[in-house]
Parts: C-alpha cells; sequence; structure tokens
C-alpha cells in the first residue's frame, strides 16, 4: 500500500467516526440523572447536554414532559461554579425552548449572570434572556443591555447587538432607544462590534430612507474596518445608489464602490464588484474596472471566489454580454472545473456572451459534459441553450439536433417540460425548424410518461401538423396514443384527430374512419369527444369554427359567468356569449396595481365591508351585487366599468371619503365610500352634494343618503347623474360632505337626542377618458391591427416637450388614455432614443380600439411622439385625438 | 508554612468534618426568604428587595457545614414549580409573613398542598414565621395552630418566630439547619 492511499484512508476514517453516533434518546435522558446528583460532576455533566443538544441537532424531538423534565434538571447546574458547565446550561436553555411559563424560572439567575463579573455569562446570560423575555420584563432589564451594547468585551457588546437584532422583530420601540449606544458601537475597534452594530443601526433605521442615506454618508469616509461590516455598508450604499438614481446622470457613491474593489478583503472587492454589476442602467464604463476583479477571481484557487465571479457574470451577460466577452478564454477552462455548479455557470454564462462560430465548439463540449449534471443543471443548461437558439436562427439545426438528443435521454419532469417548452417556442419563432421540431416531438410522444407533456404536444400537433406539406404523417403518431394511452391522453389525440380531418380535405374520409372506432372507447370524455366530432365533421363551416377558432373570451371568466348563469333562474333565455366580460385581470395585473405603496394584505383586510373590493376580477362582481341591492339603480343596465377607488381627503382626516365611479350605458354612478374615524361622534343621514365645475353633459337624476355612520365602521352614500347614452361626456365636480352631527358618550356608546347640521369639503373629482376605457389586451396585436383595418382611423403627431426620459413620457400617455398595453411594450428600455407602444382598450359601447404610438427624444430632451388610432367607428378616434390634446 | 496550612485546611474540610446539605426555601411572595438568605449568609439586611423571579441558587458556609440554598420565587406563577426543587432536599423551610393576617390560609393552603406530593415524603420541615418585629404579628404558637401544623404527622417538623431585620432567632434557625445536614459518605 503506498503512503497516499493510506493517508486517504485516515481520513475516510476520521469523517464516519462522531462520537455520539448511534445514540439513543432513552439512554441520554436516562443519563441526565446526573444532572439532581449532589455531588455534581462537572464534566459528566457537561458530556449529557452536549449528548441532547446533538440528539435535538439531529431533528429528534422531545415530548413535552421529556422537555420539561431535561430542562428542570438542567435549571439545578446553575449551582456549579464550571464556566464551561455553564455555558452548556444556556446553550440547553436555549434550544431546548420549554413553554414560557416555566422557562420564566431562570430570569433570576440569569439576571444575575448577567451582571455578573465572568465575561462569558454575561455575552451568554444576554442572549438567553433576549431569547425568553417577554415585553414587561424587557423594561427592567433594558438599561443594562443598553450598557452592554458599548460594554469594553467584544463578546458582551456584540451578543447585546444581535439580540438587540432579534427584538426589533417585537419591541421594536424599546430597541430603537439605544441608537446612541448603538452608533457609538459602529465606531468601536473590534471588527465584530462593528459588523453587528451596523446591521442593527440599519435596521433600526431602514423605513427612514433620509436617515439611511446619512447612515450611509457618514460610514463611506472610511470609519469602517472590519470586512464583514464592510460588505453590509456596501449592500445598503447599493439600495442607496438605487433608490436615489433615476438611472441618468451622476451616480452618488459609485466611487465609493470603486474604491473597495481595491480592499485587501476577498469579500469586500466581490460584494463591491457584484454591487456595481447589479446598479440599474449601469454603463459599460462603470462595468468595466468590476469585470476586471471578477475575471481575476475566475483563475483563484478558491472554489468560492471561482463560484461567486462566475455566478455574477453570468447574470451581468443576460443584460450586457458584450462586457463579458473578455472573460471568455477564463471561462472557457471553467466548464472542465472539478465542481458541476461552476461549470453549468460557466456554460452557461459562454453560451450567452458566444458569438455565431463558436456555437458548434461549445455544443460539442456541452454534450460530453451534459451526462454528470444533475437535473436542475441541465434544465439550466437546457434553457440557456434556447435562448441562444433564439439569438442565431441561423443555427437551429445544431441546437435542435442537442435538444431532441437530450429529450431521449433520462430525465425527471421538470427537465423534460424544459426541453419540450424550448421546442415549442423555437417551433413558433422559427419557421424554419417547424417540421423537424414537429417530428422531434412525434418521436417523444411514443416513449412518453408524463400526461401533461403529451397532451401539450398532442394540442400542438393538431394546430400545427394540418399545415405542413405532408400533413398524413402525423396521423400514425395520434392514433398509436388513442391505442396506447391512459384517457386523458387519447381525448386529446382524439381532439387533434379531428381539427386534422377539418383542415386537411383529403384525409376526411379516413379520419371520420378513425374517429368511429374511438366511439368504442371506454372512457366516456374520449366517447364523447369523438361523438361531437364526427357530428360537425360533416359540415365544413360549423367544424371550422368550433375546432380552429378561439371563443374570444377569457376562458375563466367564460366559466364564471356560465356558473352564473346555471345557477341563476333565467334559464329559459339562452345563453348570450357577449356578456361575458372580457376583461383580463391575471394575478399579475393586481400585483402592479398593488405594489407601490400598499401592502395587498391590507387591501384584503379592508375587503367588501368597506365598499372596496379587493383589487382584481372579483372586484366588479362585487360591485354589481352591491349596486344592484340598490332599487333605484335596476333599471340602469349592465355596468360597464367600475374605476379604482379616488381618495377625496387627505391621510388621517376626521373623515375619509374616497369614490367609486360606476359606468352604465347612459347613467353613472358615483359610490361615495365615508369613514368616520371621530369615536365621540355618530354622523347621520350622510350624504355628497356634486356641483358641475366643469362639463355639461351631466345631469343629476337622485343621491341616496346614508342612515348613520358610526366611527369605524365605513358606509356608502351614492350620486346618480345621467349623461348621453353610450358617450364619453367629461366633467369635473366639486363635492360637499353633508351630514348631521350627534355626540357619543365614549363610555356608554350612546348618542345625544340632538345634533347639529354641519358640512365637510371634498376635493375635486373628475370624470376622464379613463373611465370609459376597458383595458383588454389583444394577444397578437400586428394581426388585430391588420384586421382592423384602415377603415377608421386617424393619425397625428404631438410634441410632449421637455422630459427626463422617453420612460416617462410612455407612462404618462398610458395613464392618460387607460389603455392596456400589449405585448410589453410599455418598458421602454434605458436610454432608448425611440419606441413604439402599442396600446389596445374596450371602449363605451363595447367599441374596439387600437392605438400606435411611436416615440422619438432628441438630445434637448424634446419628446415627439406620433399617434395612430384605428377603432371600430370614427367617433372613437377622433375622441382618442381629443384626449390626447386636453391633457 | 504555606504547605502546611493547605494540608491542614484539606483535612480538616475534606476528611473529617466537612458536611454538605441542600435546602429549598419556599413561601407566598414578600415573605422574606431572599432576605433570610442574606441574613444567614452576609448578616446584612435589606429594605429594598426586588420580587425574585425565578430562583437563586447561593451557596453558604456555616462552621464545616455547606448549606445550598434554593431560593424560589413566591409569585403564584412559580407554586407549581416548587416540588421540583424541593426533591431530595435535605429539609424544606417554610417562610410566612407572620404579620400579613389575610395571607396565611393562602399560606397554609400551599404547604399542605406541597407536603402531600409523595415525591416529597419524610422531608424535615421547618416553618418560620417572619417579620415578628412588625406589631400584630403571630406569636410561635398562634402561628403553629394557623398554619396547622400539629397536622403534619409523617414527618419532623419544627417551627420558629424570627425578624430578619432585627436578626431575631436567626441563630437557632441557623443551628436547626446545621444539626439536619448529612454527613459527606
Amino acid at each position: 500500500m503506498n503512503p497516499r492511499d493510506k493517508k486517504d484512508e485516515d481520513r475516510d476514517d476520521e469523517t464516519e467516526y462522531s462520537p455520539f453516533y448511534g445514540i439513543e434518546k432513552g439512554a441520554v435522558l436516562q443519563d441526565s440523572r446526573v444532572f439532581n446528583d449532589p455531588q455534581l460532576d462537572a464534566r459528566r455533566c457537561a458530556q449529557v447536554i452536549t449528548k441532547l443538544l446533538y440528539l435535538l441537532n439531529q431533528g429528534e424531538t422531545f415530548t413535552k414532559t421529556e422537555a420539561t423534565e431535561v430542562f428542570f434538571a438542567v435549571t439545578k447546574l446553575f449551582q456549579s461554579k464550571d464556566v464551561g458547565l455553564r455555558r452548556m446550561v444556556y446553550l440547553m436553555i436555549k434550544e431546548i425552548s420549554p413553554s414560557s411559563d416555566e422557562v420564566i424560572i431562570v430570569t433570576s439567575s440569569l439576571m444575575k449572570d448577567m451582571n455578573s463579573k465572568t465575561d462569558l455569562y454575561r455575552a451568554n446570560a444576554i442572549r438567553v434572556l433576549c431569547k425568553i423575555t417577554d415585553s414587561a420584563l424587557l423594561g427592567q432589564i433594558e438599561r443594562y443591555l443598553k450598557q452592554a451594547v458599548v460594554d469594553k468585551n467584544v463578546v458582551v457588546a456584540s451578543a447585546a447587538l444581535v439580540s438587540g437584532i432579534h427584538l426589533l422583530q417585537t419591541n421594536p420601540d424599546i430597541v430603537r432607544r439605544w441608537s446612541n449606544e448603538v452608533q457609538e458601537a459602529v465606531h468601536s475597534k473590534a471588527p465584530l462590534v462593528q459588523f453587528h452594530a451596523l446591521a442593527l443601526l440599519h435596521q433600526i433605521r431602514q423605513n427612514d430612507r433620509l436617515a439611511v442615506s446619512k447612515l450611509v454618508t457618514s460610514l463611506t469616509r472610511g470609519a469602517i474596518r472590519s470586512p464583514l461590516a464592510q460588505c453590509l455598508l456596501i449592500r445598503y450604499t447599493s439600495q442607496v445608489i438605487h433608490e436615489s438614481s433615476n438611472g441618468q446622470g451622476d451616480r452618488p457613491f459609485y466611487d465609493f464602490l470603486e474604491s473597495c474593489l481595491r480592499h485587501k478583503a476577498e469579500m469586500v472587492i466581490f460584494e463591491a464588484a457584484r454591487a456595481i454589476t447589479e446598479m440599474r442602467g449601469v454603463t459599460s464604463r462603470e462595468l468595466s474596472p468590476a469585470i476586471t476583479v471578477l475575471q481575476l477571481f475566475l483563475s483563484s484557487s478558491k472554489p468560492v471566489l471561482r463560484f461567486a465571479a462566475v455566478r455574477t457574470l453570468n447574470k451581468v451577460a443576460m443584460t450586457h454580454p458584450l462586457a463579458v466577452t473578455n472573460c471568455n478564454i477564463d471561462m472557457e477552462s471553467l466548464i472542465s472545473d472539478q465542481n458541476r455548479s461552476i461549470a453549468t455557470l460557466a456554460i452557461t454564462t459562454l453560451l450567452k456572451t458566444g458569438n455565431e462560430s463558436s456555437v458548434d465548439r461549445l455544443m460539442k463540449q456541452i454534450t460530453n459534459f451534459m451526462s454528470d449534471i444533475a437535473d436542475e443543471f441541465k434544465i439550466v443548461v437546457v434553457e440557456a441553450i434556447r435562448s441562444l437558439c433564439l439569438k442565431f436562427p441561423q443555427k437551429y439545426r445544431t441546437l435542435m439536433n442537442f435538444l431532441s438528443n437530450i429529450l431521449r435521454e433520462e430525465g425527471g419532469f421538470d427537465y423534460k417540460k424544459a426541453i419540450v417548452d424550448s421546442i415549442l417556442i423555437l417551433i413558433r419563432e422559427i419557421p424554419d425548424a417547424k417540421e423537424s421540431g414537429l417530428s422531434h416531438l412525434c418521436e417523444f410522444i411514443e416513449d412518453c410518461e408524463f400526461t401533461y407533456l403529451s397532451t401539450q404536444i398532442l394540442h400542438l400537433l393538431g394546430n400545427e401538423g394540418p399545415k405542413t406539406q405532408d400533413p398524413s404523417k402525423y396521423i400514425r403518431f395520434i392514433y398509436n396514443r388513442v391505442i396506447l394511452e391512459n384517457a386523458t391522453v387519447r381525448a386529446s389525440a382524439v381532439s387533434a384527430l379531428a381539427k386534422f380531418g377539418s383542415v386537411v380535405e383529403y384525409l376526411r374520409p379516413r379520419i371520420l374512419v378513425l374517429l368511429r372506432r374511438c366511439l368504442y372507447d371506454n372512457d366516456d370524455e374520449v366517447r364523447d369527444r369523438a361523438t361531437l366530432y364526427l357530428k360537425v365533421l360533416d359540415e365544413e363551416q360549423v367544424a371550422k369554427k368550433y375546432l380552429l377558432e378561439d371563443v374570444g373570451v377569457p376562458l375563466e371568466n367564460l366559466e364564471s359567468s356560465l356558473r352564473a348563469y346555471t345557477s341563476g333562474y333565467q334559464l329559459d333565455e339562452s345563453f348570450d356569449i357577449t356578456s361575458v366580460p372580457r376583461d383580463v385581470k391575471g394575478p399579475s395585473a393586481q400585483d402592479k396595481k398593488l405594489a407601490p405603496g400598499k401592502k395587498p394584505q391590507e387591501v384584503s383586510g379592508r375587503g367588501l365591508e368597506n365598499g372596496v373590493p379587493a383589487a382584481g376580477a372579483g372586484a366588479q362582481e362585487a360591485y354589481v351585487s352591491l349596486l344592484s341591492s340598490i332599487p333605484e339603480f335596476a333599471q340602469l343596465g349592465k355596468l360597464f366599468k367600475s374605476s379604482p377607488p379616488v381618495e377625496l381627503t387627505e391621510a388621517e382626516t376626521e373623515y375619509s371619503v374616497n369614490v367609486v365611479k360606476h359606468i352604465f350605458p347612459a347613467h353613472i354612478v358615483f359610490q361615495f365610500n365615508c369613514t368616520n374615524t371621530i369615536a365621540e361622534q355618530l354622523l347621520e343621514n350622510v350624504s355628497v352634494i356634486m356641483e358641475l365645475t366643469e362639463g355639461d353633459e351631466f345631469a343629476e337624476e337622485a343621491t341616496i343618503p346614508l342612515k348613520s355612520l358610526p366611527c369605524g365602521a365605513p358606509g356608502q352614500t351614492f350620486v346618480l347623474m345621467s349623461r348621453p347614452e353610450n358617450a364619453c361626456a367629461f366633467g369635473k365636480f366639486s363635492n360637499t360632505l353633508k351630514f348631521r352631527v350627534k355626540e357619543v358618550d365614549p363610555s356608554t356608546g350612546e348618542a345625544d337626542e340632538d345634533g347639529y347640521d354641519d358640512e365637510y369639503s371634498l376635493e375635486d373629482a373628475t370624470v376622464t377618458a379613463n373611465d370609459y376605457v376597458l383595458q383588454v389586451a389583444v394577444p397578437n396585436f400586428r394581426n388585430a391591427w391588420e384586421v382592423m383595418g384602415p377603415t377608421f382611423s386617424k393619425g397625428d403627431e404631438w410634441t410632449l416637450g421637455v422630459r427626463d426620459n422617453l420612460n416617462e413620457a410612455v407612462q404618462a400617455v398610458i395613464n392618460v388614455l387607460g389603455m392596456q398595453p400589449c405585448e410589453g411594450t410599455e418598458n421602454v428600455p434605458s436610454n432608448a432614443r425611440s419606441h413604439t407602444c402599442l396600446l389596445s382598450g374596450l371602449f363605451i359601447g363595447y367599441v374596439q380600439v387600437l392605438v400606435r404610438l411611436s416615440f422619438g427624444i432628441d438630445p434637448q430632451k424634446q419628446v415627439a411622439m406620433k399617434l395612430t388610432v384605428r377603432a371600430e367607428n370614427q367617433a372613437v378616434c377622433d375622441m382618442i385625438h381629443e384626449v390626447i390634446g386636453n391633457a | 508554612m504555606g504547605i502546611w496550612e493547605a494540608l491542614l485546611n484539606w483535612l480538616r474540610s475534606s476528611l473529617f468534618f466537612k458536611q454538605e446539605m441542600e435546602l429549598s426555601l419556599i413561601g407566598l411572595q414578600n415573605a422574606g426568604k431572599t432576605s433570610l438568605v442574606n441574613v444567614i449568609a452576609t448578616g446584612g439586611y435589606s429594605e429594598d428587595m426586588i420580587p425574585t423571579v425565578g430562583f437563586n441558587m447561593r451557596k453558604v458556609t456555616k462552621g464545616n457545614v455547606t448549606i445550598k440554598l434554593w431560593d424560589l420565587g413566591g409569585q403564584p406563577r412559580f407554586r407549581s414549580m416548587w416540588e421540583r426543587y424541593c426533591r431530595g432536599v435535605s429539609a424544606i423551610v417554610y417562610v410566612v409573613d407572620a404579620a400579613d393576617h389575610d395571607n396565611i390560609p393562602i399560606a397554609r393552603n400551599e404547604l399542605h398542598d406541597l407536603l402531600s406530593k409523595p415525591s416529597l415524603a419524610g422531608i424535615p420541615l421547618l416553618v418560620l414565621g417572619n417579620k415578628i418585629d412588625m406589631a400584630g404579628a403571630l406569636q410561635k404558637n398562634e402561628l403553629c395552630e394557623q398554619m396547622d401544623l400539629k397536622s403534619i404527622t409523617d414527618r419532623e417538623v419544627c417551627w420558629y418566630s424570627i425578624s430578619c431585620k432585627n436578626t431575631t432567632n436567626i441563630d437557632i434557625t441557623i443551628e436547626w439547619l446545621v444539626k439536619h445536614s448529612k454527613t459527606k459518605s
């Protein structure tokens, strides 16, 4: 045996050997009786505690009785003066976490230890005490903690600071009072204290932007010694940069980040480099020093540095591929790195930065490498290859072959799904790739264990197959599914067959034969579909309509409308598909609306009682049911749109009021949601007096007052206005809240008999174009634009004056029109000089409108806009221009 | 010289005379338990005490006896835990505020509840009526009667009236305690 082998063997032994291997809970609990011995053996007790801690960390659970027994036994160990044992006692109390009514038994002992002369006692006692304490007790020990923050001993100060970070979650007010002491600790000489103090100070101030900014400004001048604290500071700095800069002009603190690249600690260098790469709208000049540093890390001997560097470069490659190309040579050598994570990241980065000529070489390297990485890495590679293929469509043959090869190999669902999705996307985006892609997929479903993927592919085959040159070759693959697979797949195979039958005339007789065979399937759904398709295929027009056309409304909305129809009473009328709302409000749209300012919980917490239903698809329904409960509104017709609530009062005033505008064909209902925040008042007979200040097409028809408005319980009052039918009438109203005040005795909650009338003036409400548009996206704007044709259209050019950037101008116009941006065109790339934005919507009367906006910005920041509208009638085209002209 | 002294100390303490005992000190809050510990340990007395949250552990050496004292908090939330710290002790010391007539019945019930626990059978009990310096405090025989001590027959029971403030009868208390210490085996 050579010496090297022997050494390896030794090491193996070392790793396997654990002194606690195989210990049992029962035996250890038995052992813990030594804690009750009159003559304590500190060494032995410490060993038993170690075993208990080991068990806890291995995930062993103790029953309540066991935990209680152990806990009380451990408290007996406070009699020992052994420092090591005491430390184990602290750990044990923290880990076993007994119930709160038992754990208080150690409070007094811990308080004694907190003021002991032994620093080790003090630090640990602080940590344990803060963990078990409640807010009442915290008041008693607060001053000790405050002193400990500035203690000379590093361990004690650190313990107090870390405890502060934990306590901030539960008792923020108390911890905030330590600000001065924490500030002092930030300037401590000890690195650890500085680190923890900075973290705590930032947490105390994190909700105050100005304070954070000040903190960063003062500390970037070089007061920080600890590398860890420096890393934190870099993070806070990049946060400040993110919040303060608008992506333009001079960036504050960039010099600080850049100087950190020359720090002697690697972690600081890396943190700074990463912060620079993550800056919003970073320029390549700003990037280059960071990239240079990361490039050095790529050839470091430490795996963690290589990993960190390549991961960051990978992210940079998504936005600035050119900046990373310098590192390509270094990354190519990383493909053979022992660490698979590093290798995967290197490959995917190279795929992003590579040029067309290097694709073949890279693919060869990847093929060797795919077999020995895990599924999640493979998914990353597949996604990278997909984007590469979209970048270089000429290379689709190589890449598609690669995808089909790996599709044949073993793999889990997520991996297979990633591959199939990639092929689907390639088929959609690259017309040349369609035929080969489809045949790869056909082969795949011959041996596919995932129902979801099979049905997805069958659906695609049904849509795309008939349009290919030789549709008949797909039939075999599809019919094989009918013979071999489970019911779900069989049903979708039947649908796919029917699509071939309706499009390809010469195949139809044969398809009918196949479908007839499906009539004997033993699954209901399969038989139903076959019967339906056999019937409709007789008539070509009907078949096309049923099989190939979209229903034109979102399926979820159709479902809920049908449910409402079947549960209603008017079943003698037939269901009208035009009554299905077309308003798509997916979860993403909701999130966007909620994101600024309000947290989702708050919104849902307010709920319907407030008259403000949570935003989203449910809102409209909730409003409809609210309004239909009021007799005056029964004859108004179908609700077209409800606006989001607009506040008519400042925040935190005596009465808070917001308004929701409900647009009906010939009316507008203003719903005022009122909240009374004065506990001593009961408001009665509350109404809003609206006076028209601009516009003349409105006439007030009715006011529905609110009988009583007690404190804290929101209520609604309504005003009904009429306007010409299906017209977009604009106007502005001044509003006054009128009510009768009755004093309420806070102790009894009873209101006085007599009150007095009072008024409260509200802010103005407006009715604008926004209110008459539904945001409805069209799936393919170009198609819709062509289909609409130029019959009713109008184009014009506008200058929008000086703007900071194009994004601002685009958002402003979108807001004025209130229409739905399509195909992600609302996002303007930073520093863009021109941009085209596509909008769609439904105007009152359900008139579809499409708008194409072209923006340009000149060096003087003058923004020009070309506006082209196509709609289903000319009036709406003119109106859009009018709206822009008035804005 | 130093070596001789050390040797002598070692002989005296560990070989021949060293005795050890463990005591639990219980009673309602504000009875004067922590004060008693201080008086026994240092002889000092302070009016200004804070309630014990949980327990204090003190070791006191009197002559050749080392006494481990578990001084437990007397608030209601700690009373259920007394029993755990009384198991296996040499003696239970129950302190009563003799001047607080209203709470005597509660003190009596708590004591009898505790003593009914099988784990504490046979452990000697010393009841101390504290604060006899105050006017209207119960006298020794009144204490016995009010606390119904005569009914306890399964163990050795003794009672004194003491005052931590004036150090009254502290000496006989210590004497009683020392007498009940076990010789180290």
